[in-house]
């Protein structure tokens, strides 16, 4: 039943496999980068929120990092698509959209957890002390899904690899420095607010630092969150059903 | 093979129209494919070979037209009918990163072929397609016509009865297109399954294809047997040299041919009607270009 699932995940966990120490070299570079710059820049001498900019800062990396994995399958899916047509074979196969799109939005859960691993390794380094409880999880996994599955959703509507770097030029980049990854959002003028507020990263940014730091979990964030991840699901569905257009 | 009388059809297209825009792609094609049959869209490019075969397979929605396998609805039943569907695309779309072995077995999970069968049925496709000694090498590492061979196998493993083949051998060398073209015919002879493929390549396409449609501009402008399609044109032609140009001349049979060879005063060639005169009669073009 779930076979096609399966095979997409099979496929896209394998081709990882063979790329996987560039892919995890490459992706950790960054965030240390943000932590030497940032972190030991500013230190412990400034604090933000009651938090000393360092353990602010973390949680924020994290969800910097995820959602740049897991929206990385855009890029991998613009090759399987455009260059390869490897894509053909799954729309080809005896297989529903759905199970495609749950296993494209797996495997951009797997990138995005992988690079969440990653920067706790950071944070035993850097001597930061994180809670992790049943709540972060939910809100990680909630968080990888929701930016997957706007991965797959851009994938299949752009036309050629060029619109899918503006797309990150003009969305995504400004989302993950707008949306309170390295500063809290209440700081920005009025006109910004409006802005950031209708971005998913700022949601999920407070909600998971939040739990990481043992602030309160503002519910109706998370719900915000699980709303966004269940519209760009069902637009990640429609996006591949027009690819047969 | 001999053909068979009253054989079921696996595939039956109606009507078929594929707009992209106001350019109009096909423009009303009919289509039946019985089991076994061995049949060739042949066409110039941009024609609409492509299109058909991508809207046949569901790669493309048609904007009109109906497409049933085995009598039922394509569209109503398309799990159900992408089971009797193999196709080998235009370009061999295998994972360049993954090995032979996991191409194959990542097409046995996506046709839900079950896991005990999976590793016989992979390893005697590798045997089929000659390719047990690169079975762990990545794909990357391939030729041409290696990958080729791959797509081929892949297309088979979950048992269609119906294979799409585009532009089967555009590409390569012309060594390597026999050896494919063989392994096609066998395909067609010992698993009995039914072929459809385009190709520009129309002196091979009329030595091993039962029936041919040509098409043009997105239309079916003919259809039927390559021998009766040759016949209907008579058989022979006499090619006339004129200083600016070749003038062909059709007869019925080689001593009519010859009589007119006799009496004409320029350099002239007799040979066989071949699937591109018929062609360039009908259209005024030629295929290959």
């Amino acid at each position: 039943m779930f076979n096609g699932f399966q095979g997409v995940l099979y496929r896209e966990l394998n081709v990882f496999r063979k790329r996987a120490k560039k892919q995890i070299v490459a992706s950790s570079l960054s965030p240390l980068l943000f932590l030497i710059a940032f972190g030991w820049g500013f230190g412990d001498r400034v604090a933000v929120n009651g938090l000393p900019y360092i353990t602010f800062l973390i949680p924020g990396l994290i969800c910097m990092s995820s959602l740049n994995q897991s929206f990385s399958i855009a890029q991998e899916l613009n090759i399987t698509r455009f260059y390869f047509h490897v894509f053909d074979e799954f729309l080809i196969a005896p297989i529903s959209h759905v199970e495609i799109v749950l296993g494209e939005a797996a495997y951009g859960m797997f990138k995005g957890l992988l690079s969440t691993c990653l920067i706790f390794a950071y944070s035993v380094i850097f001597g930061v002390k994180l809670i992790i409880g049943p709540m972060f999880f939910l809100a990680i996994l909630t968080h990888t899904f929701l930016f997957a599955t706007l991965g797959i959703t851009v994938a299949m509507l752009v036309r050629d690899h060029g619109d899918q770097a503006t797309v990150n030029t003009f969305v995504i980049t400004p989302m993950i420095f707008l949306s309170g990854t390295f500063f809290p959002v209440d700081k920005l003028p009025e006109i910004f607010k409006w802005l950031v507020y209708a971005l998913p990263l700022t949601y999920s940014t407070k909600v998971i630092r939040a739990t990481l730091t043992g602030g309160d979990v503002n519910t109706l964030y998370l719900m915000l969150i699980a709303g966004f991840a269940a519209t760009f699901f069902f637009t990640a569905l429609w996006a591949v059903r027009r690819v047969e257009g | 093979m001999a053909v068979r009388e009253g054989a079921v059809n696996v595939l039956e297209a109606e009507g078929l129209i594929k707009k992209f825009g106001d350019k109009t792609a096909i423009d009303g094609i009919d289509l039946q494919i019985k089991e076994g049959d061995f049949t060739g869209l042949l066409g110039p490019n941009g024609a609409g070979k492509t299109t058909t075969i991508k809207t046949l397979t569901g790669l493309v929605k048609p904007t009109g037209g109906r497409i049933c396998y085995y009598g039922k609805d394509f569209f109503s039943n398309p799990k159900e009918a992408k089971r009797f569907i193999g196709v080998v695309p235009q370009q061999s779309n295998v994972d360049r990163d993954l090995t032979a072995y996991e191409n194959l077995y990542l097409h046995s999970m996506l046709h839900a072929i079950p896991k005990s069968l999976r590793k016989g049925k992979i390893e005697e496709s590798l045997e089929f397609a000659g390719l047990q000694e690169y079975r762990d090498r990545q794909v990357k590492t391939f030729s041409g016509g290696m990958k080729r061979r791959l797509v081929l196998v892949r297309a088979l493993l979950h048992e269609p009865k119906i294979l799409f083949l585009d532009e089967p051998t555009v590409g390569l060398d012309p060594q390597i297109r026999k050896n494919i073209w063989e392994l096609i015919l066998r395909i067609n002879q010992q698993k009995g399954m039914a072929i459809l493929l385009t190709t520009h390549y129309i002196e091979e396409a009329e030595k091993l294809c039962r029936s041919a449609y040509i098409i043009d501009k997105g239309k079916i402008i003919v259809k039927g047997s390559p021998d009766d399609l040759k016949k209907d044109m008579g058989g022979y032609v006499l090619e006339v040299f004129l200083e600016d140009r070749i003038e062909e001349e059709f007869f019925n049979s080689k001593d009519d041919a010859l009589v007119r060879l006799k009496e004409c005063g320029h350099a002239c060639k007799i040979r066989q009607v071949t699937l591109e005169d018929v062609f360039i009669k009908l259209t005024g073009k030629r295929i290959n270009v």
